[in-house]
């Protein structure tokens, strides 16, 4: 067995692939149909991207206890999943450019540096520096 | 506050309290980092911190959640694979990145990333003209 694929739930995908796209820079890997309006739709990283992807789920609009716990993580601002970076401090401030807002701004925890930021699809993403 | 950020605080005073120790493992990690395509074992690397090899092993074990020889293979392979996809044929690739013989990088290589180096630089190439 392999881990390729990590799905995050949003609350709107077309919504989630701009974002995702526009403001992260992730790549679109594969979209299609699974029927009433929903997509098959997974992103790669354009630094890896035979690398596992990312599935945008639209699960929280077709099932009440996903919405549930995005909702409670949301509110507690606990990140829902992280992303790794070379330097959390320059897309801190590639991104506030981008009006993406954070919860956590760039903050030293031993051996890594964290930041926080809401998605705006229903949660909070963590980016991640080893130091 | 949110509940993250009180859980932050709390894992920052119960495991990251000690900058003494952070700092020495920090530059340890910068140092196989810097040096991975040398000769490095915990000798070595205890040389440049002062600190006993068994002492060195227990703090990057507890701050990074792998010894420092799983840190360093997982370099040179992550080097290994930039090296092969840029073209690098795999006999220079192997002493480039330290290793001492074309068997032990093409098994542990085959091993850790699924497929024989040759394969994998096959395969960068056709998605290459692919694209």
């Amino acid at each position: 067995m392999k881990v390729t694929l990590i799905s995050i739930p949003v609350r709107d995908q077309e919504k989630a692939l701009k974002f995702y796209t526009e403001k992260l820079g992730f790549l679109k890997k594969k979209d299609s149909p699974l029927g009433g309006g929903n997509r098959w739709l997974t992103l790669v990283s354009p630094e890896w991207q035979d690398g596992p992807e990312l599935l945008l789920e639209p699960a929280p609009n077709h099932f009440e206890p996903c919405k549930v716990f995005q909702d409670a993580l949301m509110e507690a601002g606990y990140p829902y999943t992280q992303f790794d970076t070379d330097d959390v401090q320059k897309d801190y401030d590639r991104l506030v450019e981008l009006d993406v807002e954070f919860s956590v701004k760039p903050t030293e925890m031993g051996t890594v540096k964290i930041a926080v930021f809401n998605d705006t699809c229903g949660n909070n993403i963590q980016l991640v520096e080893t130091l | 506050m949110s509940d993250y950020r009180k859980k932050l605080d709390a894992v920052r005073n119960i495991v990251y309290s000690n900058d003494t120790q952070i700092s020495s493992v920090i530059r340890i990690k910068n140092y196989i980092e810097n040096h991975f395509e040398t000769d490095l074992n915990l000798d070595v690397l205890s040389q440049t911190e002062l600190i006993s090899k068994y002492h060195l092993l227990r703090l990057f074990k507890k701050y990074y959640g792998q010894t420092p020889r799983q840190y360093l293979i997982d370099k040179r392979l992550e080097k290994s694979k930039n090296l092969l996809t840029n073209g690098i044929s795999v006999t220079e690739t192997c002493y480039a990145v330290g290793f001492e013989s074309i068997g032990s990088f093409s098994s542990l290589f085959k091993r850790k990333i699924g497929k024989s180096p040759l394969q994998f630089q096959k395969e960068q190439f056709s998605r290459n003209k692919l694209d």
